[in-house]
């Protein structure tokens, strides 16, 4: 006859306890101030007809304003910045973008966005979004297409 | 010692012939394979008589055994209610931590965007020309970098 195992009971509580701790030490306290800028890199071809079905609701969108027939989503990166905290994102590409969040009213987000290029200066723009808002950059040349930056912050 | 190797059985089929030759000619060993030959069935049933004589001891001993080896199992299986309960806290704690631990950097989480509009404050760019494109408040603002010599 097997016998239960005590010890995997008893650690149980334990397990909880440590977890509960390790949950509580490690979330940070959002702050009121802290804005979390999501990063979505497509890359947009005319390479076969998928769309990537992780594009959700803006999938049609974006066959109505391109001419591509294919979307796949490369990567996606999230991060929560303080305002005046600089965030890195890697582009695919060996591109960076830079997100700093700046002051602003309650519900509204504002950033200052910079892509680069290895040394060069892609674009350099100052942004103004309702928490939850999306804007696209779109473009720089990628394989055989083009790619679509994805941003939208709250 | 054949006569005991014989009770026993021991012997080789040819020797217990010629024993058994001797034993009809001679009475002492025939004796005394008839006294060896009666120890058996004497130790068996003296055996069998102390047996029964304990059968109610034995069994009011397992009777207790049994009850004990019960109990034990009924409760192992009727754990504490920590114990029973303590798994769910853990299960819950493990699922917040995995939300909040999942690797970041890469969700496949579908795009939901709750609205779509944007002020573009400013945009400049020192190698590129970027064009600002508004297709209406159903349709994202886009901005549009043509890499010179490029795109």
């Amino acid at each position: 006859m097997r016998k239960p195992d005590r010890r995997g009971r008893a650690g149980a509580p334990a397990l909880s306890i440590l977890l509960l701790l390790l949950l509580f030490s490690a979330v940070p306290s959002e702050a009121a101030d802290t804005v979390s800028v999501d990063v979505g890199s497509v890359y947009a071809s005319n390479e076969g007809s998928a769309i990537d079905p992780a594009l959700g609701t803006i999938r049609g969108k974006l066959r109505s304003m391109f001419n591509y027939t294919s979307y796949r989503v490369l990567d996606r990166k999230r991060r929560s910045l303080a305002v005046g905290e600089a965030g890195e994102f890697e582009l695919p590409g060996r591109r960076t973008m830079r997100a700093t969040p700046l002051p602003a009213r309650r519900d509204k987000v504002r950033l200052s966005i910079q892509i680069s290029d290895g040394p060069r200066m892609l674009l350099t723009t100052t942004l103004g979004l309702r928490r939850g808002g999306m804007v696209l950059v779109g473009g720089p040349s990628h394989q055989a297409g083009v790619l679509i930056l994805i941003i939208s912050a709250e | 010692m054949s006569i005991e190797a014989k009770a026993d059985g021991l012997l080789r089929r040819e020797a217990e012939g010629e024993l058994a030759g001797h034993m009809a000619g001679c009475d002492a060993c025939a004796a005394e394979d008839a006294a060896i030959s009666a120890t058996g069935p004497v130790l068996r049933a003296l055996t069998g008589i102390r047996a029964m004589e304990k059968a109610p001891a034995l069994d009011a001993m397992w009777t207790r055994v049994r009850a004990g080896i019960e109990e034990s199992r009924e409760a192992r299986l009727r754990p504490s209610w920590i114990a029973r309960w303590a798994w769910i806290p853990a299960g819950v704690a493990l699922g917040v931590a995995a939300l909040l631990f999942y690797p970041a950097g890469t969700d496949r989480t579908p795009f939901h965007p709750s609205t779509f509009d944007v002020a573009v404050e400013d945009v400049e760019s020192d190698v590129a020309t970027v064009a600002l494109v508004d297709k209406g408040e159903d349709l994202p603002r886009v901005i549009w970098i043509i890499e010179d010599a490029k795109t």
